[in-house]
């Protein structure tokens, strides 16, 4: 396989026969703890059990029916702090491999052409979602199964939010989105894509254009600033901006321009390691990961730390990027940054970086990825003026019914949570889906 | 432990076995070319694929073996509708004299098959007379194609003694006679071959079975242009019947018969289980289609270590050891009782001693939800026991017997207010 393929598609799964290896490791738990662990009740515990005892149908639609991206979230779920991490397999050896056996379900079901859904008999109310992120596709899947008609509205050319355009595809690839999405073709979700909800009162206008109900789930799309001041400056570009433009038709012209160059990569989250591991991937010459912290105290899943590590990208810790060194044409040529040194405990209660004095220098670098958080729009609370938002514009609703501040109208995901999980959006999109039934059930629709 | 050399050899018929591991007629004994690798690797003697006059031309099945898997462990059992020797007479005889000729400390019994009286005494005078140091008469093959053969000639006890007979009188070496599992009392059968004159028994040959049906085409495999049959079974999932067999044989007074087992042996543990039930010498086919010769060398280093850390000097002192203990079930002294006893600081908290005890035993468990782990009540412990086999900590569950006053509870009836529904006269 030549790069550019080996970068686009994921590497190879458990096949059917390891799948079932591995749960006879499992110890089929009473009251299992793996099935507590899931965030969005995918129930591992009964779907393993299913698949010991060869229901390998009963197998995947415990996971399908419970999870419409169950095969994502066996892709890319951190199992081991999720599912895996109460897995009383360990007390033996070690948890058993959970992600690993749904993939494989969820494959073996496109495999052998296996359906879970028949298309519902679509009368009860009109619902919009907007974004068609995890979030969405979880609330539109749930809303359909119960015989809503779901509209969702995204911005963006294609469907699946930060797994269609976040996520490098050597982790999560086009094909295997299009056969998960498959199923809300199945269940009859009408899906407009290029279609931006934006402008003032842009959200709450849908229940005024023949919507009974609406789901915000727009997820997080502006980066977080260095330096929000330092203006247009030509080598530094968002990790949203970086991470997007490998997965649409920008991808030949960015991953060509980083041959041979100095990436400097600033931040120690999930999306951080990303971003460095795909400019290592794509061939830059070097990629320096620059974090403020320590190792351990990186937010980012350990597997990914180790394997963004094994992938060559250099990691500067304890080094606090302080400005950016360009020249005269705007060209950014370096990172200054200080040395750090770990002081007491803050809010998130790992040890803060304290800046050591005299301690600054240059790091070289042709190319300047910001990876230091998303957040979101800034313009977003506009959309939705009615709809009560927090300081930092994340929407605020009932954890139980995703309901927000205007009735009708109710949010899930990362727009809600702030930097969250596929799993979570997920589960947000199911809660608010009962939300809303109970809603349009209340009015009477 | 320093190594000591164990002498394995045995006494069989009085002749000399090396070790008692013999490969038992079957594809793992096909050729001398097959069987001069098993003896490299240690096999002390060969069970050779049944011979076959050339009379009735053979021809195998296609195809003639299918597998029995249980979950992802594979060939648990194996089912197989092969025939006896498809190979002309004279080479397998050549290859006796080939195998005589480089390996003459080794064993060769030719297993034999006739159609007829005269063609028993052909085989078996042949197979003497080109350097078979035994015979073992195959009285068992449960899927002949060939009309009132095979196990047909087992199931009916005057032919049984009639070849057996036949066979004495041509020839002067040993003979075993190979019997059926697919019978109720097989002690009947060997005491007709005994009359007959047979120096000692091999059982068990195959279990008839089914092992798979397809679904997609609801017919057994193998499947054999289109039509399946009921055929023989082997390997681990037939041990219990094999050793139960061996055991009536050994236990069996009239008989007396030294004995040659098989049916399902692996490692040297099932090996040493044969023995113990009375076997002298051992056979294995399923175990080398699955893993190969090579596994000759776990027998023997598993069954030599055990035998050192023992003391045990001979393996003649093993054979039969477990007979004084295995005695009917009205033997057990029913006063003594016990429950299942829990090392719970080993538990890994899964539960699954919860589930079986409440779905198939006494409900005698109470579960800690919060440190997930299990509470025997004593005295609703029926011992059964079905928690200890589930459990995936190995002896965290052990067995303990209970003082001699100690009650059990009853169990608990759902029903006592409905006592004035009850319909139930005195059992006269
Ligand atoms: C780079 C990266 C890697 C990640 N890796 C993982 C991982 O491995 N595992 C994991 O569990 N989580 C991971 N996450 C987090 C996870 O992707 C998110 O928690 C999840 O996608 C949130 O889903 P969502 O539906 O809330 O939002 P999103 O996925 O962000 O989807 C929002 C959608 O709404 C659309 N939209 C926004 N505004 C509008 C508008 N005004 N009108 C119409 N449409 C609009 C957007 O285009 C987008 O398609 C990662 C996140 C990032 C950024
Ligand atoms: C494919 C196959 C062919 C066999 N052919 C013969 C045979 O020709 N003669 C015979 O006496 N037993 C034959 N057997 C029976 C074996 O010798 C042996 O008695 C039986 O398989 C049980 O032992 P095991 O569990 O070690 O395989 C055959 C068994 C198999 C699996
Ligand atoms: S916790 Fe682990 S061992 Fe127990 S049921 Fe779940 S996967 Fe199996
Ligand atoms: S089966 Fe064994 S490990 Fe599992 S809960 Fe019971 S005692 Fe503990």
């Amino acid at each position: 396989m030549n790069k550019s393929a080996s970068f686009k598609s994921m590497t190879k799964g458990f096949g059917l026969d390891q799948a079932m290896a591995e749960a006879e490791r499992c110890l089929l738990c009473y009251d299992a703890p793996c099935s507590k662990g899931c965030p969005a009740a995918t129930d591992p515990g009964t779907f393993i059990r299913k698949l010991r005892l060869k229901n390998i149908t009963g197998a995947i639609r415990t996971i399908k029916e419970n999870n419409i991206l169950g095969g994502a979230c066996g892709v890319l779920c951190p199992t081991s702090r999720l599912c895996e991490k109460e897995c009383c397999a360990s007390g033996i050896d070690r948890p058993i491999e959970i992600g690993k056996i749904q993939r494989a379900l969820v494959e073996h079901s496109w495999a052998r052409n296996f359906q879970v859904f028949e298309t519902p008999e679509l009368r009860k109310g009109k619902v919009a979602v907007v974004g068609s992120g995890p979030a969405g596709l979880s609330c539109a899947a749930e809303l359909a199964r119960e015989g809503c008609r779901v509209t969702i509205l995204e911005a963006r050319p294609e469907a699946g939010g930060v797994i269609r355009y976040g996520v490098p595809s050597y982790r999560f690839d086009l094909d295997f989105l299009a056969r998960e999405l498959a199923d809300l073709k199945t269940l009859g979700v009408e899906i407009q894509c290029n279609v931006s909800i934006e402008g003032q009162g842009g959200a709450e206008k849908l229940l005024q254009s023949g919507y009974d109900a609406v789901f915000l789930a727009t997820g997080l799309w502006d980066t977080l600033r260095l330096k929000p001041d330092s203006g247009e400056l030509k080598g530094l570009i968002s990790s949203i901006e970086f991470l997007a433009s490998l997965r649409d038709q920008r991808f030949q012209q960015v991953s060509e321009s980083l041959a041979g160059k100095s990436v400097a990569v600033v931040g120690g989250g999930s999306v951080a390691m990303d971003c460095a591991e795909a400019a290592a991937k794509l061939g830059a010459r070097d990629v320096n990961l620059v974090y403020r912290r320590s190792f351990s105290l990186m937010p980012a899943e350990k597997e990914e730390r180790i394997e963004v590590l094994d992938a060559g990208v250099h990691f500067h810790l304890l080094n606090q990027p302080v400005d950016f060194v360009s020249n005269a044409e705007g060209q950014i040529q370096g990172l200054k940054l200080v040395r750090t040194r770990l002081g007491e405990p803050d809010a998130s209660g790992r040890r803060s970086p304290e800046a050591i004095p005299d301690s600054s220098w240059v790091l070289d670098a042709d190319l300047v990825i910001e990876a230091i958080g998303n957040q979101a729009r800034s313009e977003s609370p506009h959309w939705y003026p009615n709809v009560q938002v927090d300081s930092l514009k994340l929407i605020q609703s009932d954890p139980s019914t995703g309901q927000t501040s205007v009735a009708g109208i109710f949010a899930g995901g990362d727009i809600v949570r702030g930097p969250a999980l596929v799993v979570e959006a997920v589960q947000d999109g199911k809660v608010a889906a009962r939300g809303i039934v109970e809603y349009l059930a209340g009015k009477d629709v | 432990m320093t190594r000591k050399k164990i002498d394995l050899s045995v006494d069989f018929c009085g002749v000399k076995f090396n070790n008692p591991f013999l490969l038992s007629s079957s594809p793992v004994s096909n050729s001398a070319e097959m069987v001069a690798n098993a003896f490299e690797a240690g096999w002390s003697g060969v069970a050779f694929k049944t011979l076959n006059s050339d009379r009735v031309r053979i021809v195998h099945p296609s195809p003639r073996m299918n597998p029995y898997h249980y979950g992802s462990k594979r060939l648990v059992g194996l089912q197989n509708v092969e025939q006896i020797s498809d190979r002309p007479l004279k080479d397998n005889l050549l290859d006796f004299l080939y195998l005589k000729k480089n390996y003459p400390d080794r064993v060769i019994i030719s297993s034999i098959m006739g159609f007829s009286n005269e063609e028993w005494a052909y085989l078996a005078k042949a197979s003497e007379d080109n350097g078979a140091d035994m015979l073992e008469l195959n009285f068992s093959c449960p899927h002949m194609t060939v009309e009132g053969s095979g196990h047909k000639v087992g199931q009916a006890n005057h032919l049984i003694e009639k070849f057996t007979e036949t066979v004495k009188r041509a020839v002067s070496i040993p003979v075993l006679a190979k019997m059926t599992p697919n019978i109720t009392d097989m002690t009947e059968p060997a005491l007709y071959a005994k009359q007959g004159g047979a120096d000692g028994i091999a059982a068990i040959n195959t279990v008839r079975g089914i092992s798979q049906i397809g679904l997609d085409d609801w017919t057994a495999r193998p499947k054999v242009a289109g039509i399946g049959a009921i055929s023989g079974t082997s390997g681990p999932a037939v041990k219990p019947i094999g050793l139960r067999f061996i055991a009536d044989l050994a236990k069996c007074e009239q008989l007396g018969l030294p004995l040659s087992g098989q049916g399902g042996i692996e490692t040297w543990i099932d090996a040493l289980e044969y023995l113990l039930l009375g076997s002298t010498t051992l056979q294995v086919t399923t175990g080398i289609i699955h893993y190969g010769y090579r596994i000759v060398e776990d027998l023997i280093e598993g069954l030599s270590d055990y035998m050192a850390e023992r003391n045990i000097e001979r393996v003649a002192d093993l054979v039969g050891k477990a007979l004084p203990t295995l005695q009917e079930t009205d033997k057990f002294d029913l006063d003594r009782q016990g429950t299942a006893h829990y090392d719970v600081e080993r538990c890994v908290g899964c539960g699954q001693c919860l589930v079986v005890c409440n779905d198939s035993a006494g409900q005698a468990l109470e579960w800690d939800a919060e440190k997930r782990r299990p509470r025997l009540i004593e005295d609703k412990c029926l011992s059964c026991m079905v928690c200890s086999f589930v459990c995936p900590v190995t002896d965290l569950i052990t067995y303990k017997e209970q003082p001699k006053n100690w009650q059990r509870q009853e169990t608990e009836v759902m029903g006592k207010d409905l006592e004035g529904q009850l319909k139930l006269e005195v059992c006269k």
